[in-house]
């Protein structure tokens, strides 16, 4: 069999489509990387305008976040430059600066006109040595929700204030076979570790002796214990079955369909049991603030922003790119195109089209997450480059002590060895 | 006595079977209702609101980038496994019936390819990509694909084209045939059950590629299996979508599946066509 002109004419086809039809996403101006959640997804839609009001085109990456871990980690180690605009959640930015993936961005940051519009806590989280590293566009803090109607019939008329009326509600509330507590237990640096250091905190238990002038490692007090001995007996005596693997989507899902009467978490996942479309009782549902303990409260606290990577080709278009993003009027549009109440600009929280959206989700929302904003300390998770790394081995001690595959003095106690030997390397 | 003892065996075959086959297609029977549950009753059991059903996880999946992720599997997966055989037939035909002292080491080299860990090509790949500009396009990821396909083409068609007895190639030879017809028109019917289970074998290695994928690719050329992934986000895990895509993603597969059953078989059993 001879190759005839038709087989030439589909092999050429077929060698010009596979190497000419979608290469162009490298050949954009910038190329930005995020992980999923409603402000990139809103911001991916805004990509027009963004193009349109500076030139630049820009191919908007917004991914899950295993395959974002998986992308940054290849090109910031590969010092490959094919990305200019990366997502920097606060909690890894220290290890990023000192593993030098990221640039300063100082200078263009000192020099915009609207940087006093940015609400001062997202904005300094990235203050690190002296040099800005980020810009802020979602700052979530922690919240609870609560069903008033099965509070109600366990003889509660308002949500616990304090960790230790959760415990006595929580009690009331299995007497009437109702799951009470759901919070995040599955082993992580964002997932138990995101949660746990609210109970801890308030109980006055602390990661280090003095952070961040003495960074002995504290966990193992009678403070820590108290704390663990709460955070296990909500989640074992009170929570719903399988907690001890339940991480947000399970906490989101328990409230939404009614199995448990209260979860403690952040902003987002609180939201999500407000919304109708997507919860059960959110007519049923109502809001608080994490509950205090005898140290005071604590509310979790993430922040995320966009940085610079430190190989990218045109640092100033990647700032200009960032400044656009985070500009009031990029996060107002999304704050109404989206469920996104986290957003980090004091003009935004006072548009009155915003105010009257999340006020119709609950009034009380935007006040209490500015309450929440205001007694959460920057340093609730430690800032140190080696946190993800701690993060995530304190998070498997402390899950192993609610399953109890570890007991309570051991976890602790695995936990301060862990940390010395993780700040030792 | 001897009969009762065969019936109990019969049975125990048929309670371990039947396990076996729930346990293998209960996670899939499960993901076919998440498909249809909205998310308010997605974690209840199905026989406590059976009637809750809904199409909104089919709005969701076709308003996201999945379809056009699917439709990137297709082309890539599709083209490299053609290509694959293109060349990798060929191939395996000249090791199966040439006369080189240096199969062994074809052997060997070719047997190598196949168990080195894909992490092992998808590195060096990646910084050359990068430098080439083949990141983010199909002919980047169809060549990946190659990588792990075209061993596994040449050395299975080594294996089929091994069992045409010589005395037929002989004898296509000897009527005039050139070695490109014997082996199109000869050879290849006669080892067809062994070439479709090679063909389909490569198609669903590259369609069912997540790593090459994730590392080689960016929004351009995403493909079905790293897209689901995407359903995964800050603070929601989209189960409706994802059981869905995970449902859609199979569902190509089972027509090739059901189509290349006899001749997977047929190629277990080392058949020939006669």
């Amino acid at each position: 069999m001879k190759l005839n002109n038709t087989h030439h004419a589909a092999i050429g086809a077929l060698l010009a489509c596979t190497t000419a039809v979608p290469s162009a996403a490298l050949a954009d101006d910038l190329n930005v990387i995020l992980f999923s959640m409603p402000y990139t997804q809103g911001l991916d839609q805004l990509e027009a305008d963004f193009e349109e009001k500076t030139g630049h085109t820009v191919n908007i990456d917004v991914v899950g976040q295993d395959v974002f871990e998986s992308r940054i980690t290849l090109s910031f180690t590969g010092q490959t430059g094919d990305l200019d605009v990366v997502h920097t959640p606060v909690i890894q930015v220290q290890r990023w600066i000192e593993a030098g993936w990221l640039q300063p961005i100082t200078a263009a940051v000192d020099a915009m006109d609207t940087k006093d519009d940015i609400l001062s806590g997202p904005l300094d989280a990235y203050l690190v040595n002296g040099e800005r590293w980020a810009l802020p566009f979602f700052a979530e803090t922690g919240m609870m929700a609560y069903r008033t109607d099965l509070l109600a019939d366990a003889g509660y008329d308002q949500a616990p204030e304090n960790w230790a009326e959760m415990l006595e509600a929580s009690a009331a509330l299995k007497a009437n076979d109702q799951a009470a507590l759901a919070m995040r237990v599955a082993p992580g640096q964002g997932f138990n570790m995101f949660v746990y250091p609210m109970i801890m905190r308030a109980y006055g238990g602390t990661f280090f002796a003095d952070y961040p002038t003495d960074l002995t490692p504290n966990m193992n007090t009678a403070e820590g214990l108290e704390a663990l001995d709460v955070y296990a007996s909500l989640m074992n005596d009170f929570g719903p079955e399988g907690i001890g693997n339940f991480n947000f989507g399970e906490v989101a899902a328990a409230m939404q369909s009614g199995q448990v009467a209260m979860i403690v978490d952040g902003t987002s996942i609180v939201a999500q049991a407000l919304d109708p479309d997507a919860s059960q009782f959110a007519d049923q549902i109502s809001i608080a603030a994490v509950p205090t303990g005898p140290n005071g409260r604590s509310p979790a606290i993430a922040v995320h922003g966009l940085g610079v990577p430190a190989d990218a080709p045109n640092a100033e278009a990647s700032f200009a790119f960032i400044e656009w993003a985070t500009s009031e009027d990029v996060l107002t549009k999304i704050a109404l195109m989206e469920a996104y109440p986290d957003f980090t600009r004091a003009s935004v929280a006072q548009n009155a089209e915003v105010i009257a959206k999340y006020e119709s989700i609950h009034p009380e929302f935007l006040n209490l997450k500015v309450q929440m904003l205001g007694d959460a300390i920057g340093h609730y998770r430690p800032l140190l480059p080696q946190w993800p790394q701690m993060g995530a081995t304190i998070g498997e001690n402390i899950n192993a002590a609610v399953n109890g595959i570890m007991t309570y003095e051991e976890a602790l106690e695995t936990s301060d060895q862990d940390i010395a030997d993780i700040m030792a390397e | 006595m001897r009969r009762h003892d065969m019936s109990v065996k019969q049975i125990a075959g048929v309670i371990m079977m039947l396990v076996f086959l729930a346990f293998t297609f209960l996670p899939i029977i499960w993901a076919i209702i998440l498909s249809f549950r909205p998310k308010t009753h997605l974690f209840e059991p199905i026989w406590q609101s059976p009637a809750q059903l809904t199409w909104d996880n089919f709005d969701t999946l076709a308003r996201s980038d999945f379809p056009f992720a699917l439709f990137n599997s297709l082309v890539t997966a599709g083209t490299s496994t053609i290509l694959a055989m293109i060349i990798g037939v060929p191939a395996g035909f000249a090791l199966a019936k040439g006369r080189s002292h240096r199969k062994f080491i074809a052997s060997w080299a070719l047997l190598l390819l196949r168990m080195a860990p894909p992490v092992g090509f998808v590195i060096p790949l990646f910084l050359i990509y990068l430098n080439v500009g083949l990141l983010d396009t199909w002919a980047g990821l169809i060549a990946a694909y190659m990588v792990l396909t075209l061993p596994m083409v040449v050395w299975s068609s080594w294996t089929s084209l091994s069992q045409i007895p010589d005395e037929l190639i002989e004898a296509s030879l000897l009527d005039g045939a050139t070695l490109f017809q014997t082996l199109y028109k000869v050879v290849l019917p006669a080892a067809r059950p062994g070439i479709v289970a090679t063909a389909v074998l490569a198609f669903l290695i590259a369609w069912n590629d997540f790593f090459f994928a994730l590392i080689i690719t960016r929004g351009d050329t995403v493909t079905a299996p790293v897209a689901i992934m995407n359903f995964v986000s800050y603070a929601t895990v989209d189960w409706g979508s994802i059981a869905l895509a995970s449902i859609v993603l199979t569902l190509p597969t089972v027509p090739v599946i059901i189509f290349a059953n006899r001749y997977i078989v047929q190629s277990m059993g080392g058949a020939v066509k006669g």
